[in-house]
């Protein structure tokens, strides 16, 4: 499809309006189809359509808390279910009318949301686990099942309530209501995942330290995400109940929650085309089977569902683009321009402190990993931080960056006491840390790796993806000299091990950081690579005005970029002094190729 | 008020000997296995094919044991080993596995509710009270489960294996520990353990192919509170499960049934280390 792809890439090229241009034949398609369908379908098909679409609605906020995010839910049944409750109760308890209809809906949208924000409160925080995030998920609706069955006839109990008065529409008209409101979420949700935004949900998704590094607050974006997705499948709930007539506590249940699971890993997990094949699919197929094989069809769907994980965790969508590769139209993906900026902050005088820790220590339980470590750094500083493997000083770069981390003494980071804050608000005193191992969002491409690093500066936008990329100097410049910029548009999976490495230190360097910590970046690099990452740090000291802290082991390469060297060994300074004085003091000589000279350390 | 006390520790007890199973899989692997519902429900129609068959108790919770760790094997064999790289897949998977076995068990005993005589029946006077001899008998099963447990771990060579892969696996691997091999016992013992419960209950509760269910979030929220030892094990059990027995006994049951999994929900966000190092 050379067309396409030509197409496409206009598209591409002019922004992000007119690739939604392109994409206006198949929509209006789709809307012709939903309208006619109802005539040619028969009635009992068009009956369980209509209940698909709005459970189709309900496992797309799945396919976006988990297939875009990351977190796999249990939960976002309980939204539906209060969809369903606010609907019937109201109805049940009112009658029906149009103010008890708006009444049921900003019902269903309050407690829906104050319910995935109290959810959000208590899975997302910094530090917490996904697999913990899936089980609180999991209480959710357990949750609220007992509440309804504990509920008397206010809630109907286990049968549920029944016999309310409802909206009163034809059913070719429920259809054409259903179809098209499946049909708008799914284009709001393809829109705003293929958007900047939605690049920022799958970097949380495939490296939230990074992001949390990058000073981007992921819990907050997550519990924003709940909270959106809860309203949405709550709505789709009020529907489904509007339509149906019933509300039912399995409308709430975990199982139900875990069933739309299924249907979008069935389906293809991260691609909202999948949660909606998916989900209308398990819908038909059981609407027909489950009647005459009860426990057969329950059977075949755990077989599926194994079979899908262990062979083909993409889903049906996935192994459709696997067999039609390069004819499917992927996501849009902009070719991307650089555009220099100006660094605007006003850098402080040389002289100035970037970094100070006060009787620092660490320990877990009993063990001692840090003991009264104390130093300060300057601006245009490149302090190398040295000593044998276990003497702590990951743990030093981990306790500078995180204030939750150290167990007593005092840090500041540009002049700003850390406290106990998160490395999210530390990265905005002005903190840069790079990780060991590269710490980069594999599925993303360099430039959207890069936007991401710049989320703090300009906001991602909702609707669409920009082609310019907004960096400062020092960041061009390392992306240019790595070989990087003509790799803009690569997937970062793909990158070679010192790509990974130049390009971690492009993102880190996107926050225009004043203070910048480094965990041997050289460890697996070539010569060559070595000799440019010695280049880049000497420069960004001396005309970028860094103050930065590395990490390393290599001393040649130590001695020849450093201005001052601190010795850590046993979780104490053991030397603190320039680069002549450290590297041929009698205790480094033991430490480094333990030969015993008979002095003793601490020639402090 | 000693009915409560009783009540909260046999409860504990109940929680303990589920919980361990999941605890060792959840240690070694660091995953959740969702399908230990699904083996309690195994090890229960076990217990119940063994008293039907006029198998002595002592007999039938070897032999629960025996079936539950076989279905571990399979399991482990089959599709555990395959997401060690993507525990939330494996999460699913074994949910997967859990809905299969249910359908299975439906399938060849029926969906109806079957009950199955406890070993000891009547109930024994203690301190002035008349309580359930069988509940008793849980206190001594599930000092039973914790004494073997530690035997294995501090005792034998594989549970200092074990014991390795728990610390830190690369390392293990790298001493020449067959953490594979691990993973396998370990996914076997941790699923007999499962199997073994749902035997013990059998003659508390009723036998159903969904018994299981509502255990399993408790189980969950006791492992994820222990942050993996068997002691926080034991001490969550006793802390959550007296709580829950008292909410059920003064407040309300339903409420009593969420006690655990809200408690630990809050104790993990106020505290994420659980009750470990506590």
């Amino acid at each position: 499809m050379p067309e396409a792809r030509q197409l496409g890439q206009a598209a591409a090229s002019r922004t992000g309006s007119s690739v939604r241009l392109w994409m206006a034949a198949p929509a209006l398609l789709i809307v012709g189809s939903i309208l006619v369908a109802p005539l040619l379908l028969d009635t009992y098909m068009v009956n369980i359509l209509i209940r698909a679409f709005f459970v189709a609605i309900a496992a797309i906020t799945v396919d976006i808390v988990w297939g875009y995010c990351g977190t796999l839910t249990f939960g976002q049944s309980a939204f539906f279910g209060i969809g369903v409750y606010a609907l019937a109760i109201i109805f049940t308890e009112y009658g029906f009318g149009s103010w008890q209809a708006l009444l049921a809906i900003a019902t269903a949208i309050v407690v829906a949301a104050a319910v995935a924000a109290m959810t959000g409160w208590l899975s997302f925080y910094p530090g917490s686990t996904p697999l913990y995030a899936s089980i609180v998920s999991l209480v959710v609706p357990i949750v609220l099942v007992q509440i309804l069955y504990s509920g008397g006839t206010f809630t109907g109990s286990s049968s549920g309530l029944v016999g309310f008065e409802s909206f009163d529409l034809e059913l070719e008209n429920w259809f054409r209501l259903a179809g098209l409101s499946l049909a708008a979420v799914a284009a709001v949700a393809l829109i705003v995942m293929w958007s900047d935004t939605g690049r920022l949900l799958k970097a949380l998704r495939d490296n939230d330290e990074r992001c949390t590094y990058l000073g981007v607050n992921t819990s907050r974006y997550r519990i924003i995400v709940l909270v959106l997705t809860a309203i949405i499948a709550s709505l789709a709930g009020f529907g489904y109940a509007a339509f149906g007539g019933v509300a039912a506590p399995e409308n709430a249940s975990f199982t139900f929650g875990t069933r739309l699971i299924i249907m979008v890993a069935l389906g293809g997990r991260g691609t909202i085309i999948g949660a909606i094949v998916g989900a209308l699919s398990i819908e038909v197929a059981s609407a027909y089977l489950s009647g005459s094989l009860p426990y057969v069809w329950e059977l075949i769907i755990g077989v599926a569902l194994i079979a899908v994980i262990l062979a083909f965790p993409d889903g049906l969508v996935g192994l459709v683009k696997r067999l039609t590769h390069g004819i499917q139209p992927s996501e849009p993906r902009a070719t991307t321009r650089l555009e220099p900026i100006e660094t605007t902050a006003i850098k402080s005088a040389d002289s100035e402190i970037a970094i100070e820790v006060k009787e620092v220590s660490k320990h877990f339980g009993s063990l001692s990993v840090l003991d009264g470590v104390e130093f300060t750094a300057k601006r245009c500083e490149l302090l190398s931080l040295v000593g044998p493997n276990g003497a702590g000083k990951t743990t030093l770069i981990r306790c500078l960056s995180d204030g939750r981390e150290r167990s007593a003494g005092f840090v500041a980071i540009t002049g700003q006491a850390i406290d106990r804050l998160p490395p999210n608000r530390i990265v905005k005193f002005g903190l840069g840390r790079k990780f060991q191992a590269a710490s980069i969002f594999e599925a993303l491409t360099v430039a959207e790796c890069l936007r991401v690093a710049r989320t703090h500066r300009s906001r991602p936008s909702v609707v669409s993806t920009s082609t310019s990329l907004e960096l400062p100097p020092a960041v061009i410049s390392v992306v240019e000299r790595s070989g990087l910029s003509e790799r803009l548009d690569e997937v970062a999976r793909h990158l070679s091990h010192g790509l990974k490495q130049a390009l971690e230190l492009a993102m880190v360097l996107s926050l225009e950081p004043e203070v910048l910590l480094l965990d041997e970046p050289t460890a697996g690099l070539t010569r060559a690579e070595r000799q440019a990452f010695a280049d880049i740090l000497t420069s960004l000291a001396s005309r970028d005005r860094l103050c930065i802290l590395l990490v390393e082991h290599d001393l040649d390469f130590v001695r020849e970029i450093s201005s001052r060297i601190i010795v850590l060994h046993q979780g104490r300074i053991a030397l603190d002094g320039s680069v002549d004085a450290v590297v041929n003091s009698a205790l480094v000589r033991e430490i480094y190729t333990g030969q015993q000279t008979g002095a003793s350390g601490g020639e402090r | 008020m000693l009915i409560v006390a009783l009540d909260a520790v046999t409860t504990a007890a109940l929680l303990f000997v589920i919980s361990s199973g999941l605890l060792i899989v959840f240690g070694v692997m660091k995953i959740i296995n969702f399908a230990h519902a699904a083996f309690v429900t195994v090890g229960a129609y076990a217990a119940l094919v063994g008293a039907r068959l006029g198998l002595p108790w002592v007999l039938v919770l070897p032999l629960a044991f025996a079936t539950g760790a076989a279905c571990g094997v399979l399991t482990e064999a089959t599709i555990v080993r395959r997401l060690y790289q993507r525990p939330l897949d494996a999460i699913l998977a074994t949910w997967g596995l859990g809905i299969v076995i249910g359908q299975i068990v439906t399938l060849i005993f029926g969906r109806g509710v079957q009950f199955v005589q406890a070993p000891v029946a009547g109930t024994i006077d203690l301190f002035g009270v008349d309580y359930s001899a069988y509940r008793i008998l849980m206190i001594g099963a599930a000092l039973v489960v914790a004494l073997i447990f530690s035997a294995l771990l501090n005792g034998t060579r594989l549970g200092l294996s074990t014991r390795a892969v728990i610390m830190n696996e690369m390392l293990a691997q790298g001493l020449g520990v067959d953490s594979a091999r691990v993973r396998l016992v370990t996914f076997a013992i941790g699923s007999g353990l499962a199997a073994l419960s749902g035997a013990l209950i059998t003659p508390l509760s009723s036998v159903d192919p969904n018994m299981g269910v509502p255990w399993l979030i408790s189980a969950f929220m006791l492992v994820m509170v222990s942050g993996g030892s068997l002691l926080t094990l034991a001490v969550s059990s006793l802390v959550l499960g007296s709580l829950q027995v008292i909410v059920s006994t003064f407040v309300n049951p339903i409420l009593g049934g969420l006690t655990i999994a809200i408690c630990a929900a809050v104790v993990l966000r106020i505290r994420p280390e659980g009750f470990a190092r506590a």
